[in-house]
C-alpha cells in the first residue's frame, strides 16, 4: 500500500515540478527545479526498499529488530540534500540578480532583449 | 593496489582553494598561492601519471579512503585513462590561471576568483579519479557549483541571463542523474563502479536481477553526461555560457570540464557497461549489430546520431557568427562531436583493435580540442583586453599590431582544422582512419563535411578579425605580454604535440586500453581475491 501511495506521490511532485519549471516567471522555475529536486531524493529513499523497520542493525528497539532498511540510500540522500540546499541558494541569489539587472523576472522578457 | 598518490592531486587543490579563501585579504599573496597551487597540482599529476602510466607497463592503483574495502567505501581510481586526462587538464589549469592572474581585474580576484577557480579543479580532478557513481555526481556538483559563479562573474545583464540558463538546467540534470543513480542502485544493489561492471557483467551470480532496468537508467544517466558535453540535443546552454564566463575561465569550460563529461561517457558505458549482455531484449527500429547483442553496442547508434548532429549544429553555427567568442563556442560544440565520433564506431565495433583506436582518436582529439580551444578562448580574452571588443566588424588587421597575439590564434585556428604538423592533425586523421576501417561512409561524410566546416569558419575569423587593413580601435590597441606569452607558450606547446605525437600516441593507446580493459580495472578495485586492505 505505502508503495503505491508513494509512487503517487512522487509521479504528482515531478508532474508538478516539470509545469513548474516551464513558466514564465523565475521564481517558479525555481521553485519548479526545488520541487523536482526534493522529489528525487523521496525517489531515492524509496529505492532502498522500504520493507525494514530499523535503519541500522544492533539498535533493535523498534520493529523487533529483524527487518533492516538499507541506511546507505538516507546517507546519499543526507549528501544531496546538502547539495540540494546549495544550489537552491545560488539560483535563489541569482534570479534577486537578475531582477536587478533586467528589472523583471518574466522569462519571455528576458528572451527578447537577447 | 593501495596507494596513496593517486589522492594528491586532489588534496593539493583542496588546500590551495582554502589557502586562496584564506588570504583573499591580501591580493598579492593570494595570487602566489594561487599560481604556486596550479604548480603544485601539475606536479602533483605528473606524480600520479609517472606512477600509473610510464610508458610501458601501465598499471591501475585504487585509494580506498579511510581503509575501507571497496565495495562498502568510498574508492579513487587512477588508471591511464584518468591519467591521460589529468594531464591534460592540468597543463591547461595552469595555463588559465597564468593568464586569469594577469587579466580578470584585482578586485574580481581578490573577492572570489582563485578559491572558486580551484574548487572547480577539486570537482574535476575528483570526476576523474572517482571509483564510484554516486561520488561521480557529488564531484560533478562541486564543479558545477564553482563554474556556475565563474559564468556569473562579471554579473551584467547578459551574464545574469547566461547563468540563469545554465543553472536551471544544469540542476534538472541534477536530479536526473540522481534518479539514474538510485535506480541503478536498487536494481544492482551496488554503487562502486567496479562492482556495478562486475555485476552487470554476471546477474545470474548476484541476485539475478532483470538487465532491462539497468539499460534504462544507463540512458538517463548518459542524458545527463551528454548535457555535460554538450552534445548535439543538448547543446543549447554551451554558446550564451561561454560567451558570458572570463575568458580564462571560457578556456577551462571547453577545454577542461567539457572533457569530464566525455570522460563520464567512456568510463561509465566503455568500462562499467561494457560486458553487459541485453539476452533477447529487441528494440523496434533499432537493429544492434551482429556479435553484440551488449549494452554498448546499443549505444552505437545513439553516440553516433549526436556525434553527427553535433559536428554539423556546430559547424554551421559557427560560420554565421559575428563575434570570437561566439564562434569559439558553437566551434567547441562541433569539435566535441568530432571527439564521440569514433567513440560511436567503438562502441558497435567488433574487432578489438578497431575498439582501442577509436577510444584512443577520442582521447587524442581531446587533448587536442583542449589546447588548442583554450588557447583560442584565451587569445580572444587577449583580443578582448587589447581592443575592448570581439565583434568582427570592429575587427580587422590585428596580425599588423599584435602580430605574436594572431600567430597564437592562427597556430591554434591551424590544430582544430587538422593541419600537420600541429597534433590536431593526428587527431583529425585518427578519425577519419577509424571511420574507414569500418567502412562507414556515412562518418566519413559528416567528419568530412564537419572539417570544411571548420575551414570556412576559421578562415573567416582569421580574414575578418586579424587580415586587413587595422581598424581604428585595432590601432589604438595594447596587448599585455603575459597573455600574449599564455597564448604563444599554449601555440608552441600543441606544436611539440605534433612533433612529438609518437609519445600522446603511446599514452592514448595506454589510456584506451585501460578503458576497455574491465578486468583490471575490477581487480585493482576490489582485489582478485578480495580481503586485503
Amino acid at each position: 500500500m505505502t508503495q503505491f501511495v508513494l509512487a503517487a506521490v512522487l509521479g504528482t511532485l515531478f508532474a508538478l515540478g516539470t509545469f513548474l519549471v516551464l513558466r514564465r516567471d523565475v521564481v517558479r522555475v525555481v521553485w519548479g527545479v526545488t520541487i523536482i529536486s526534493q522529489s528525487a531524493n523521496v525517489y531515492l529513499v524509496t529505492m532502498g526498499g522500504l520493507s525494514g523497520g530499523v535503519p541500522v542493525l544492533g539498535h533493535g528497539g523498534h520493529g523487533g529488530g529483524h527487518a533492516v532498511t538499507d541506511p546507505l540510500v538516507q546517507a546519499l540522500v543526507l549528501t544531496a540534500i546538502v547539495i540540494g540546499f546549495g544550489t537552491t541558494a545560488f539560483a535563489l541569489v541569482l534570479t534577486y540578480r537578475v531582477y536587478q539587472e533586467h528589472g523583471t523576472i518574466d522569462l519571455l522578457e528576458l528572451g527578447e532583449k537577447a | 593496489m593501495s596507494e596513496q598518490f593517486v589522492v594528491a592531486p586532489l588534496l593539493v587543490a583542496l588546500v590551495t582553494a582554502i589557502a586562496t579563501l584564506l588570504t583573499r585579504r591580501f591580493g598579492r599573496v593570494q595570487v602566489t598561492l594561487s599560481l604556486l597551487g596550479g604548480v603544485g597540482y601539475l606536479g602533483a599529476v605528473a606524480w600520479l601519471v609517472s606512477k600509473v602510466d610510464p610508458l610501458g607497463a601501465t598499471e591501475v592503483f585504487s585509494y580506498q579512503l579511510s581503509g575501507w574495502q571497496a565495495p562498502f567505501g568510498i574508492t579513487l581510481v587512477a588508471d591511464s585513462l584518468s591519467a591521460f586526462m589529468l594531464a591534460f587538464s592540468a597543463v591547461i589549469a595552469l595555463a588559465a590561471l597564468v593568464f586569469s592572474a594577469a587579466y580578470v581585474d584585482s578586485f574580481g580576484q581578490r573577492v572570489s576568483y582563485h578559491p572558486l577557480y580551484h574548487f572547480m579543479m577539486v570537482g574535476v580532478t575528483g570526476s576523474f579519479l572517482t571509483g564510484d557513481i554516486f561520488n561521480l555526481f557529488v564531484w560533478f556538483e562541486v564543479m558545477l557549483m564553482s563554474s556556475y559563479v565563474l559564468v556569473v562573474f562579471y554579473s551584467g545583464p547578459e551574464h545574469t541571463r547566461a547563468a540563469l540558463q545554465y543553472v536551471v538546467l544544469n540542476l534538472v540534470g541534477s536530479a536526473v542523474m540522481l534518479l539514474a543513480i538510485g535506480g541503478l542502485y536498487s536494481t544492482t544493489g551496488t554503487l562502486n563502479m567496479a562492482d556495478l561492471s562486475r555485476r552487470v557483467a554476471d546477474p545470474a551470480a548476484y541476485g539475478d536481477f532483470a538487465i532491462a532496468p539497468v539499460l534504462g537508467l544507463s540512458a538517463l544517466l548518459f542524458a545527463v553526461f551528454a548535457l555535460k558535453a554538450g552534445l548535439a540535443p543538448f547543446q543549447f546552454w554551451v554558446p550564451a555560457a561561454y560567451r558570458a564566463a572570463p575568458a580564462p575561465v571560457s578556456a577551462m569550460l571547453a577545454g577542461v570540464v567539457k572533457k569530464v563529461g566525455v570522460y563520464a561517457i567512456i568510463r561509465v558505458y566503455f568500462t562499467v557497461f561494457s560486458a553487459a549482455a541485453l539476452g533477447d531484449l529487441s528494440f523496434p527500429g533499432l537493429s544492434v549489430p551482429d556479435g553484440g547483442s551488449a549494452l554498448l553496442a546499443f549505444y552505437g547508434p545513439i553516440l553516433f546520431a549526436m556525434a553527427g548532429a553535433s559536428i554539423i549544429v556546430g559547424g554551421v553555427g559557427a560560420v554565421g557568427r559575428d563575434d570570437i567568442d561566439g564562434l569559439l563556442a558553437y566551434s567547441s560544440i562541433g569539435q566535441v562531436g568530432f571527439i564521440i565520433l569514433p567513440l560511436a564506431i567503438a562502441a558497435t565495433a567488433t574487432d578489438e583493435s578497431v575498439r582501442v583506436l577509436g577510444v584512443a582518436a577520442a582521447l587524442v582529439y581531446a587533448l587536442n580540442h583542449g589546447f588548442a580551444k583554450g588557447l583560442l578562448f584565451m587569445a580572444s580574452g587577449a583580443v578582448y583586453d587589447a581592443v575592448g571588443t570581439e565583434q568582427f566588424p570592429d575587427l580587422g588587421g590585428l596580425s599588423e599590431t599584435a602580430p605574436w597575439l594572431s600567430g597564437g590564434f592562427f597556430v591554434g585556428a591551424l590544430a582544430l582544422i587538422g593541419i600537420p604538423p600541429l597534433s590536431g592533425f593526428f587527431g583529425k586523421m585518427l578519425v577519419f582512419d577509424v571511420a574507414g576501417r569500418v567502412e562507414s561512409t556515412l562518418a566519413l561524410a559528416i567528419a568530412l563535411f564537419g572539417a570544411i566546416l571548420t575551414i570556412a569558419y576559421f578562415s573567416r575569423a582569421w580574414n575578418r578579425g586579424f587580415w586587413g587593413e587595422p581598424s581604428l580601435l585595432v590601432e589604438h590597441s595594447e596587448t599585455k605580454f603575459t597573455l600574449v606569452a599564455v597564448v604563444v607558450a599554449l601555440a608552441l606547446s600543441i606544436a611539440v604535440l605534433g612533433v612529438g605525437f609518437d609519445v600522446v600516441m603511446r599514452a592514448a593507446e595506454a589510456g584506451a586500453q585501460a578503458a576497455l580493459d574491465r578486468q583490471a580495472y575490477v581487480e585493482a578495485v576490489l582485489g582478485s581475491g578480495g580481503g586485503h586492505a
